[in-house]
């Protein structure tokens, strides 16, 4: 009987004393809620998901991270200022073919082991060499070999180029190119894996802001802040004590936590729940249009009836483009039709996507139509995968009902994702609906990589050579202007090719207590914590 | 002893007989997986700068780029030593995610069961004690709404209900409030491990977490238990044994409880064991709007993503547990009614 007695005694002490120190912590902690799931902790590990890289930015450090700039009045990332991260600076010698860094001396691993111009090494030479996504992303910043990479002393490093390239540094500040703790990960190395790729995918071995504190996959992650950390702003320790992530898969059970105030930020809601909780005016929701990426109707440009330009174009004036932004998004985001070319001719060549001069004309489309031989229209199928069936599926249902009006019957065709890529690769998918992102959204980069040869991310099956010429020639052009002249012609072909029809750039509504503070839109479109702080 | 011996070796040969329609199932699973369309590679390899070069390194990781049967015999071979294979989706192997799902699965199960059972019993009874009155069509209607609305929408409408409006119950994620540490991992049911650590605290947090999911499934399987206990208690009250037992004197509750119900407890066991199983498998839903670390839903987003390994692996467990629901259901048998046991 005593015992009892004093168990419920010590119980009762115990959740008094713990009451302070819980509300202590739960306000130094932020707690996101996401319906994904991190599956690795190393973001080069294929498969990785973007909560992996979201991630990753907060356990290593890379050489450079994006600087940020205002966009209509949000903070988004911005790829052409960088902010020292181990790099304490970088000079590019006149002919763009040397980088150096300056490495800070006082950066330490997680394990107190100073970082140092070999550890860097180590961690650029196993992005692209090892078999891991770094190399195939790292490349569109000419860095293909380890040759590139040199130590000059324990904290000075050298980056050689075969070719002046603009995106090199913007490439070093990607999920990519993290550093690795190199004797640790060494020490962890076999035989067949000398890049210790099987150990880091469940063990991190970095210096950055955060340690992993507990990581359950699908689950739950819990961060800890790392107290010696002074890469933040004002050379700072990030600013929340503990970070958790919890994967939530139900979008309605998202926004009701955060309504509540149980959980801190979301940036998966859906539209609704988004435009809901801004017109309760209770939280802060901070809607940025998406600037690096595109949603756009495509069509296979190699199989009839798409192989005509006049079909394209067709399909192009027979979009209800107003209804379908507007049932799709709940008009969140930046339109990219509705825009007037004076002289039929792109008004700039500075940065892709923009605006095209594409309204709804059912006549013209009609007109077109007859001239590519189909007066009477067709039958087609319009695809997307169930994965965007949110805003793919009113989309869908707006874009058949207006082309039937011309003639032209759309079956509609839902395909589970992993059926969807896979016709998408095999280049066997007709007419359809996709969204793609580019981390280093570049006039240029866009081009490069979705509209030239036979990869999967063509989703048009382009194949123009005048396309291809201009874009690679834009690459590696240094002069500003002249880069301006080659994607003005680039803008303005594809206009006239139509090869696909971009719609608009989808908002990413990050919904959020209104104590939280320093949000910035990331190119990775996931949050980087150790930019928020609370008030 | 005799009897112990008997349902021994009774079980034993059950369990013997079900071997080849288990390895009907793996074999059956592991070509229904191939023939589905989708290519998990491509899927998996989807990152911004994924080529073909990425593609190739994850069909060889999956061990895609062999034949089929070679596939077939390496997937038993690796079976055959405890290796069920690695998940994509969530990058760890599948016995290890299974090992620590299951338990969340099971433990929300046979509470939701017993609450079903606690209901549903009391229910038919009363219903077949007062055939046709108001009471029975009263449980009609339960049993009716019960089995009509699906469980996401009886799930979101009681989240809606106790914890968006009437602030009530905790948030409805995961098993334990995200601010509880979890006790020592024993058993992987948090209600025992909680109450083996004696932090009544946490056992109070994971008890309250369980409330409405459990509830929500056993809303849904209320309706065939309920339905065959009034059915087989009516035709136990309806029998000879019945009728001299009330002509005896004997007082109206005994009558009831010890010969009509121990009788009409039969089938409602063997429903009990079918309602198991498929709620194990059934209650993805639920898993998803209460973001339960289950099975089932780790099992739809494998699916979802052509994740072989995690599908396959999902399939024999529940095969395996549908195994020993139904050597459990015999050997309860042979408790309730001793004549079942003699072969």
């Amino acid at each position: 009987m005593t015992i009892v007695k004093t168990t419920w005694l010590a119980a009762a002490l115990l959740a008094s004393t713990a009451l302070p120190v819980l509300a202590q912590t739960r306000a130094e902690t932020l707690r996101h809620v996401t319906g994904a799931a991190i599956n690795t902790l190393d973001p080069n590990i294929p498969g990785s998901t973007r909560e992996a890289f979201g991630l990753s930015l907060l356990t290593y450090d890379r050489l450079l991270s994006f600087g940020k700039k205002q966009l209509d009045g949000k903070w988004v990332f911005d790829l052409d200022s960088f902010k020292p991260e181990l790099a304490e600076s970088y000079t590019v010698s006149p002919d763009g073919l040397k980088i150096t860094f300056a490495l800070r001396k006082d950066a330490k691993f997680h394990d107190g082991t100073p970082v140092t111009a070999e550890d860097v090494k180590w961690s650029l030479d196993r992005a692209v060499t090892a078999n891991v996504l770094g190399k195939g992303q790292l490349l569109t910043g000419s860095l293909t070999s380890a040759d590139q990479f040199k130590i000059v002393d324990a904290h000075t490093f050298e980056v050689t180029l075969p070719k002046p390239d603009k995106l090199a540094l913007a490439n070093l500040a990607v999920v990519y190119p993290v550093i690795f703790n190199s004797k640790l990960a060494k020490s962890k190395a076999t035989a067949e894996d000398p890049w210790a790729l099987a150990w880091l995918k469940e063990n991190t071995a970095g210096s950055g802001a955060y340690i992993i504190e507990s990581f359950k996959p699908g689950e739950t992650t819990i961060l800890r802040r790392n107290p010696d950390w002074n890469r933040g702003s004002a050379e700072k320790p990030a600013s929340f004590k503990r970070i958790i992530t919890q994967t939530i898969p139900e979008a309605a059970t998202r926004a009701n936590l955060v309504e509540k105030g149980d959980a801190d930020i979301a940036i998966d809601l859906q539209a609704t729940d988004a435009a809901d909780l801004e017109k309760k005016g209770k939280l802060k929701v901070i809607s940025t249009p998406q600037y690096n990426s595109i949603t756009f109707v495509s069509f296979n440009n190699q199989m009839p009836p798409f192989d005509k330009l006049e079909v394209r174009k067709a399909i192009a004036a027979a979009l209800p483009y107003d209804d379908m932004f507007k049932a799709a998004l709940f008009g969140r985001g930046a339109p990219l039709y509705g825009a007037t070319w004076a002289d039929g001719k792109a008004p700039t060549g500075a940065t892709f996507p923009i605006p095209q001069p594409l309204k709804t004309d059912l006549a013209d489309a009609k007109k077109l139509l007859t001239a590519a031989g189909f007066p009477d229209g067709f039958s087609t199928t319009f695809s997307f995968n169930v994965g965007q069936a949110g805003t793919a599926e009113p989309m869908a249902a707006l874009l058949k009902e207006s082309l039937a009006k011309v003639g032209i019957k759309v079956e509609i065709q839902k395909l589970p994702d992993a059926q969807m890529s896979t016709l998408i690769n095999e280049k066997k998918v007709p007419f359809f609906t996709e969204g793609i992102v580019a981390w280093l959204p570049s006039m240029d980069y866009f081009y490069r990589n979705f509209y030239i040869g036979p990869i999967r991310w063509n989703y048009a099956s382009l194949d123009d050579a005048k396309i291809t010429e201009w874009a690679q020639a834009a690459r590696f052009e240094p002069d500003a202007a002249k880069y301006a002249a080659l994607g003005k012609e680039l803008n303005t072909r594809h206009f006239e090719l139509m090869p696909q029809i971009p719609l608009w750039q989808p908002s990413q509504d990050a919904v959020m207590a209104s104590s939280i503070d320093g949000y910035v839109y990331q190119f990775h479109r996931q949050i980087d914590f150790r930019d928020l702080s609370r008030k | 002893m005799s009897q112990l011996s008997i349902t021994a070796k009774r079980a034993g040969w059950r369990f013997a007989s079900s071997l080849p329609a288990l390895f009907g199932v793996l074999v059956f699973t592991f070509l229904l997986m191939r023939v589905l369309p989708g290519d998990p590679a491509v899927f998996f390899a989807s990152g911004p700068s994924a080529g073909k070069e990425e593609i190739e390194m994850i069909r060889k990781q999956m061990g895609l780029d062999k034949p089929v049967p070679e596939q077939l015999v390496r997937y038993l071979g690796d079976i055959g030593s405890g290796n069920l294979g690695r998940s994509l989706t969530t990058g760890q192997p599948v016995l290890a995610d299974l090992k620590s799902r299951l338990p969340a699965s099971l433990e929300l199960t046979f509470s939701a069961l017993l609450i079903a059972l606690v209901t549903a019993i009391p229910l038919g009874v009363a219903a077949a004690l007062r055939q046709g009155s108001g009471i029975d069509h009263l449980v009609r209607f339960i049993c009716a709404l019960g089995v009509c609305v699906p469980t996401f929408v009886s799930g979101l409408l009681l989240i809606y209900a106790f914890y968006y409006l009437l602030g009530i119950a905790p948030d409805p994620t995961g098993r334990v409030d995200i601010f509880t540490s979890q006790p020592p991992l024993v058993t992987g049911f948090l209600m025992i491990d909680f109450a083996l650590a004696r932090d009544w605290e946490g056992w109070r947090a994971a008890a309250s977490q369980l409330v409405l999911p459990a509830f929500t499934m056993a809303l849904f399987v209320v309706a065939p238990l309920a339905r065959i206990t009034r059915a087989a208690m009516l035709a136990s009250l309806g029998s000879d044994f019945v009728r001299t037992a009330r002509s005896l004197g004997l007082p109206p509750r005994k009558v009831i409880v010890t010969y009509a119900l121990r009788n009409a407890i039969l089938p409602v066991l063997t429903i009990a064991g079918i309602v198991f199983s498929t709620m194990l498998g059934a209650n993805v839903l639920v898993e998803k709007v209460f973001s339960w670390p289950g099975v089932a839903s780790y099992a739809l987003d494998a699916l979802l993503a052509s994740d072989y390994a995690p599908v396959q692996g999902f399939v024999l467990l529940m095969a395996s547990i549908f195994v020993i629901v139904n050597l459990t259901v015999d050997v309860l048998y042979g408790i309730a009614d001793p004549r079942v046991s003699v072969e």
